[in-house]
């Protein structure tokens, strides 16, 4: 089964899903502890991604002075 | 006399072109414009003088930039030519006002042209597209602003991919190529908007901001246009011409990208509180837990003190009703047959009497 590569804007969109659930009607005590386990660990992937994503910049060999 | 080149007028003003030519292909001149004209809305005619000598200069109408009146001051580059009547004139190919008074001056008439036709209109200002990937820029890549716009955009932000088409960004021919940059992002589309950075510089520096043909191509992209020009305190037409104004190349980096530190913060700062939220959420159950046993314990007590009170109160009336008491009270119980002569008990409190009946009658 191939796993689909996820955007930094979807795992953060994700990760708010996530938190969300906590304020939601759908909580459950007994749920929380996994829920909240699966969040940090999400966040901290997050993290990670953002201190470690570069942008790329490049310079157009276009001579705009002609 | 013999020594000297013999030229009919025509070969003559051909060869003193082809010096000038040689010796100054293209000329920069510094003065002040007077006995300015256009004739036929086509052709540009003005003198170039200072304090002792006059120039003429000419140049196509389509080649102004910028709205000119006498006593200007600029800055022209042009072609030194001596007409076929003999005439010394400059063809220009750029000018550009020079000193703060002739460029704001030039700034408040040209202002007042383009805010007229509509071009600085707020209600077509576009706003910053969404979840921004594709940045295109143009700037000097040599530029102080450039390298302040890519080292803060890099600390901000990553992941975007930022497309950067170096032209002059000071100096005649910078209008130009600002324009051809501009054509480019608009022709190739692969960009979500454009950011125009130089960094901050004199009124002369950034005066090729205020050139018309420019403003009007940021005011004409289809893609929409981010300026950072100078300090906060400049303002040039381009930057009442483009979507957004930004106060300067740091900040057009700043409004371009989210801050990743805030974002680790603020996803910290969400999952502390999912913390606070679990905590609160047992607190609140071991509240309600503990407000039910002790509403269950108080229930129970309170059905025993009822029970209790409606013992006392049986039992009080068991006792009211105890024939000892009414003994007690000085009463007797007649027991047997009532009939004279009959032998009857009598039970008081203390004693137990056989009495024998000696006559009955009626009480009334």
């Amino acid at each position: 089964m191939t796993e689909t590569k996820l955007t930094l804007s979807q795992k953060i969109k994700n990760l708010d899903d996530e938190v969300e659930w906590f304020y939601s009607d759908d909580f459950k005590l007994e749920e929380a502890t996994s829920k909240y386990k699966a969040a940090l660990d999400h966040a901290k992937a997050i993290e990670e991604d953002l201190k470690s994503l570069q942008n790329e910049i490049e310079v157009l060999s276009e001579d705009f002075s002609k | 006399m013999n020594e000297a080149p013999k030229f009919s007028p025509t070969e003559f003003i051909a060869v003193v072109n082809q010096t000038l030519e040689y010796s100054y292909s293209s000329v920069l001149l510094e003065g002040e414009v007077s006995s300015f004209k256009i004739n036929q809305g086509k052709w540009v005619f003005f003198d170039l003088k200072d304090e002792e000598s006059s120039i003429s200069c000419f140049m196509s109408a389509f080649q102004l930039r910028m709205p000119l009146e006498d006593g200007m001051k600029v800055v022209v580059r042009g072609i030194p030519k001596l007409t076929k009547w003999g005439k010394f004139s400059l063809t220009v190919q750029a000018i550009q006002p020079v000193g703060e008074g002739s460029i704001k001056k030039s700034f408040e008439l040209l202002k007042a042209k383009l805010e007229k036709e509509g071009l600085f209109d707020p209600a077509k200002k576009r706003p910053l597209p969404d979840n921004l990937s594709r940045i295109g820029v143009i700037s000097s890549t040599q530029a102080a602003g450039y390298a302040d716009f890519i080292k803060i955009i890099n600390e901000r932000w990553g992941g975007l991919k930022i497309t950067t088409a170096h032209t002059q960004v000071q100096g005649l021919d910078a209008a130009d190529q600002i324009i051809r940059a501009l054509n480019y992002f608009n022709e190739h589309g692969d960009v979500e908007i454009i950011a125009i950075i130089r960094g901050g510089g004199s009124a002369d520096d950034l005066s090729v901001f205020n050139d018309e043909k420019l403003v009007r191509a940021i005011a004409a992209s289809k893609i929409p246009v981010i300026t950072g020009i100078g300090h906060e305190v400049d303002e040039s037409l381009s930057d009442l011409a483009a979507d957004i104004k930004a106060s300067t190349p740091s900040n057009v980096a700043q409004m371009l990208s989210h801050d990743r530190h805030a974002e680790i913060a603020k996803i910290e700062s969400a999952i502390s509180r999912t913390k606070q939220v679990i905590l609160q959420n047992i607190n609140t159950a071991l509240r309600e837990n503990r407000d039910k046993t002790s509403r269950i314990a108080r229930d129970i007590l309170a059905k025993i003190t009822n029970f209790n009170n409606l013992i006392a109160q049986k039992i009080k009336l068991l006792e009211a009703l105890n024939p000892e008491k009414v003994l007690r009270q000085g009463y007797a119980i007649l027991s047997g047959k009532v009939s004279p002569g009959s032998v009857v008990k009598i039970t008081t409190y203390e004693k137990e009497i056989n009495a024998e009946i000696k006559e009955i009658h009626d009480r009334n």
